[in-house]
C-alpha cells in the first residue's frame, strides 16, 4: 500500500472534525449543510482506505450509497430552506426560534 | 525513503483537501464557500484515485461536484442573503463547536491498523463494482432507489407554492 492506513484515517477524522465544527459553529442553514457534505466525504475517504486495506470492495459500494443519500438530504434540507423561506426570508437558524422554550 | 510520485501526490492532496475545508467552513460569503467546497471535493477525488477507488472519484467529481454542489449554490442564488456579509458568521457558542472539533481530531491520533497484505491487488475498477452492486448488494441498491424517490417527492411536495386555501 502506498499510503499508510493510519494517515488515511487521521485525514479522514480532520476532514469529519473540521465538518462537525462547522456544522455546529456557522449560523447560515446552507453552510451547516454543506458542513454535512464535509463530513459525509470524509466517510466517503475512509471507506477507500478501508476497501483498499481489505482487498475487496464492499467498501466503494457503501460509499455509493453514502453519496446517494447525501443527495437525497440535500434535496430535502433545501427543499425544506425554500418553504421556510416563503413565511420568512434569510437563512440563519438563530432566528428560527418559534419552538425554543 | 525513496521519494514516491504517487504519495507526494497524496499527501498534497490530503493538506489541500483540509485547507479548503477550513477556508470553507470560515468564510463570510456563501458563494466563497462553496468554491472551497469545490476545492474539497475535487483534491478528494485526487484522493480516491491514490486509493485505487477510480469509480468512487469518477463519481465524487460528477455527483458531488457536479450536481450536488451546483444544487447548492442555485439555492444561494435563488434565496436573498445581502445581509450575510454584515452579520457574525458564527453562533455565540462556537467555542463549545471548535472543543467538539478538537474532540474529533483526537480521535485521529489514536487509529491502530496492522498493516496487511491485500487479497486482491487490484479493486476498484468499474467492472468489479458492477458486479458487486449487481451481486450481493442488488437489495440495498434497489432500497438506495427507492430513498431517492421519496426525497424527489418529498423535495417537491416541500418546495411547491401552496394554494390558498378557502
Amino acid at each position: 500500500m502506498i499510503v499508510p492506513m493510519n494517515v488515511v484515517l487521521g485525514l479522514s477524522a480532520v476532514l469529519f472534525a473540521i465538518g462537525a465544527f462547522g456544522f455546529l459553529a456557522r449560523r447560515n442553514i446552507i453552510l451547516m449543510f454543506i458542513s454535512v457534505e464535509i463530513m459525509l466525504t470524509a466517510i466517503n475517504i475512509s471507506l477507500a482506505g478501508f476497501c483498499l486495506h481489505h482487498g475487496n470492495l464492499r467498501g466503494q459500494v457503501l460509499a455509493l450509497f453514502v453519496i446517494a443519500i447525501a443527495a437525497a438530504e440535500a434535496g430535502i434540507g433545501l427543499g425544506l430552506l425554500i418553504a421556510k423561506n416563503r413565511n420568512k426570508s434569510g437563512a440563519d437558524v438563530s432566528d428560527l426560534n418559534k419552538l425554543k422554550w | 525513503m525513496i521519494f514516491d510520485l504517487t504519495t507526494g501526490a497524496f499527501y498534497y492532496m490530503a493538506g489541500a483537501s483540509v485547507l479548503s475545508a477550513i477556508l470553507a467552513v470560515t468564510r463570510k460569503n456563501p458563494v466563497h464557500s462553496m468554491l472551497w467546497v469545490l476545492s474539497l471535493f475535487m483534491h478528494v477525488a485526487g484522493i480516491f484515485l491514490v486509493l485505487h477507488a477510480e469509480f468512487l472519484a469518477a463519481v465524487q467529481v460528477i455527483v458531488y461536484a457536479g450536481a450536488i454542489l451546483i444544487f447548492y449554490l442555485f439555492i444561494v442564488m435563488l434565496l436573498d442573503l445581502s445581509g450575510e456579509e454584515t452579520r457574525p458568521r458564527f453562533g455565540a457558542h462556537w467555542p463549545l463547536a471548535g472543543i467538539a472539533g478538537i474532540l474529533f481530531i483526537i480521535i485521529a491520533l489514536f487509529p491502530q491498523v496492522e498493516p496487511r497484505v491485500a487479497e486482491d491487488p487490484s479493486p476498484g475498477n468499474l467492472a468489479q463494482v458492477g458486479q458487486q452492486l449487481f451481486g450481493p448488494f442488488a437489495l440495498p441498491f434497489e432500497i438506495v432507489s427507492l430513498v431517492l424517490l421519496a426525497a424527489i417527492i418529498g423535495a417537491v411536495v416541500l418546495a411547491r407554492k401552496r394554494e390558498i386555501e378557502a
